[in-house]
């Protein structure tokens, strides 16, 4: 009899171990998967929001435009650029956890209809937007800067110091830079970023086009390029430039079209030819073309100037 | 049947309930999760939607290039009916709409009386439309003089909406 009631008191608690144990387990696996899914839905769900946050960013027909992303903790942007045909960029959100450290990132956003210039991967708390539009010799878009890192444009030209301050960026100054910033110089070598101008005709400054140098790299840019060549990486940057070529080359095909309707009521235009022209060019290039292309689009805008019916 | 038999079937029984009811409980849980992410995507995408109207009245593919906000060239939205652009838009659909003169039947341009243009379709069930007021505009030549005519229009953009 006693060993019975000891076999009895064994099942129960062979019971109460395992279903526990089971019970446990299941809690704990449950508690840290969910937490897993609900940060991957929230830095998802951010990646979306910067999407359409950048939205009212852009310029419009304004000269620029800024704006100021604040997370309550240290959070990691990136941004992989793909450029066949109008490309995209995709942006993802990995959020540090105050525990665990870093966690994998988020599911990424597609953005196709923007161009957002930035390092591949950035982490701070504070980030800044800027944008400002692209014009060859028509708009093309605007362009989105992402930065989080502090600027100091050193013994910038007028026009460009000017630019900067209307912006009122806290995070790119021209003068009283802090000790961490990322110096940048004018047709100068010796800082972190150098700019060379190397525009001679038609021009409102030496650096409408010209390149930028960052350690052994050479990006050359147009207009409003120069900034994306100085904020972000160097593969972004030369995917972006070119689904912006790609674009340019699809609305010179718009704009060619559009010359069809207008020659069809009279309101005639002499441009077409010089679209084509630009068109294939455009498809063509690269951003080392670029100062190339700048200069023919502004041939084809002081023919656009002079027409009667005029194409933009 | 011996007790001891009992016992251990007795407690097998009693696991695979304990077990089937947190399989429920988690099944359940994960349930109204995905819902609330639904709704999450659905709630984000109309703010994408609403935010992106203003973004698209501005793409040089749309506007007058007159630097007016609000303003679409005719020309350029004809061109654009025809165009691949898919993936491209940040919208399910776009849609032009002639608005003045009230029309009561809307036929689809290009086509003779025409009041309204489709850019662009993702052909996706349960769309939901957003507009705004815009001027549709166009360059014309008359005694070698040259106007810009415009009649007022609505740019409406689409987004799926949450079926639940």
């Amino acid at each position: 009899m006693k060993n019975k009631k000891a076999l009895e008191m064994n099942f129960a608690l062979l019971f109460a171990i395992i279903a526990g144990a089971a019970i446990l387990v299941l809690a704990i696996y449950g508690a840290t998967k969910l937490g897993e899914m609900k940060r991957y839905q929230t830095d998802t769900e951010i990646a979306k929001e910067i999407s359409v946050i950048t939205d009212p960013m852009q310029a419009g027909f304004a000269e620029g435009s800024f704006g100021k992303i604040v997370f309550n903790q240290e959070t990691e942007i990136n941004n992989i650029c793909f450029s066949s045909g109008f490309g995209k960029n995709e942006v993802s959100v990995s959020t540090y956890s105050r525990f665990g450290g870093q966690l994998s990132s988020g599911g990424a956003t597609s953005i196709y209809n923007k161009y957002i210039f930035s390092p591949e991967s950035q982490t701070a708390e504070q980030f800044y937007v800027f944008s400002k539009p692209f014009y060859l010799p028509y708009k093309i878009s605007d362009l989105i800067f992402l930065t989080s890192k502090n600027y100091c444009f050193l013994h910038s030209p007028e026009e460009i110091e000017d630019e900067i301050s209307g912006l009122r960026m806290p995070n790119v100054k021209t003068a009283n830079c802090s000790s961490d910033s990322v110096r940048i110089c004018f047709n100068s070598f010796g800082c972190d970023v150098n700019i060379f101008g190397t525009c001679m005709e038609n021009c409102n400054s030496a650096y409408d086009e010209g390149y930028v140098e960052k350690g052994n790299e050479r990006l050359y840019y147009s207009g409003s390029l120069l900034y994306g060549a100085i904020f972000s990486d160097p593969d972004v940057y030369e995917c972006n430039v070119k689904r912006l070529l790609y674009r340019t080359a699809e609305i010179a095909k718009l704009y060619e079209q559009k010359a069809d309707l207008m020659n069809a009521r009279s309101c005639s235009t002499n441009l077409k030819a010089d679209l084509i022209l630009f068109r294939a060019l455009a498809e063509s290039s690269s951003s080392k073309e670029l100062a190339q292309i700048s200069q023919i689009a502004k041939q084809i805008e002081i023919k656009n100037r002079a027409e009667l019916c005029r194409m933009w | 049947m011996k007790s001891a038999q009992l016992k251990i079937q007795q407690m097998a029984f009693m696991i695979l309930a304990v077990l089937l009811f947190f399989v429920l409980v988690g099944l359940f849980f994960i349930n109204f999760q995905f819902k609330d992410i639904r709704q999450g995507f659905s709630e984000l995408q109309k703010k994408q939607t609403i935010s992106a109207l203003t973004v698209l009245a501005d793409m040089p593919e749309l506007n007058c290039d007159s630097g007016e906000s609000f303003c679409l060239d005719e020309d350029k939205i004809l061109i654009m009916t025809s165009n691949q652009y898919e993936k491209f838009w940040p919208v399910a659909s776009i849609k032009v709409y002639k608005i003045n003169p009230f029309a009561e039947k809307w036929v689809k341009c290009p086509a003779s009386g025409c009041n309204y243009y489709e850019i662009y379709n993702s052909n996706q069930k349960n769309v939901k439309e957003y507009s705004i007021y815009v001027s549709i505009c166009k360059k014309i030549k008359e005694f070698d003089y040259v106007y810009t005519k415009c009649q007022t229009g609505k740019l409406s953009a689409g987004v799926v909406e949450n079926e639940d």
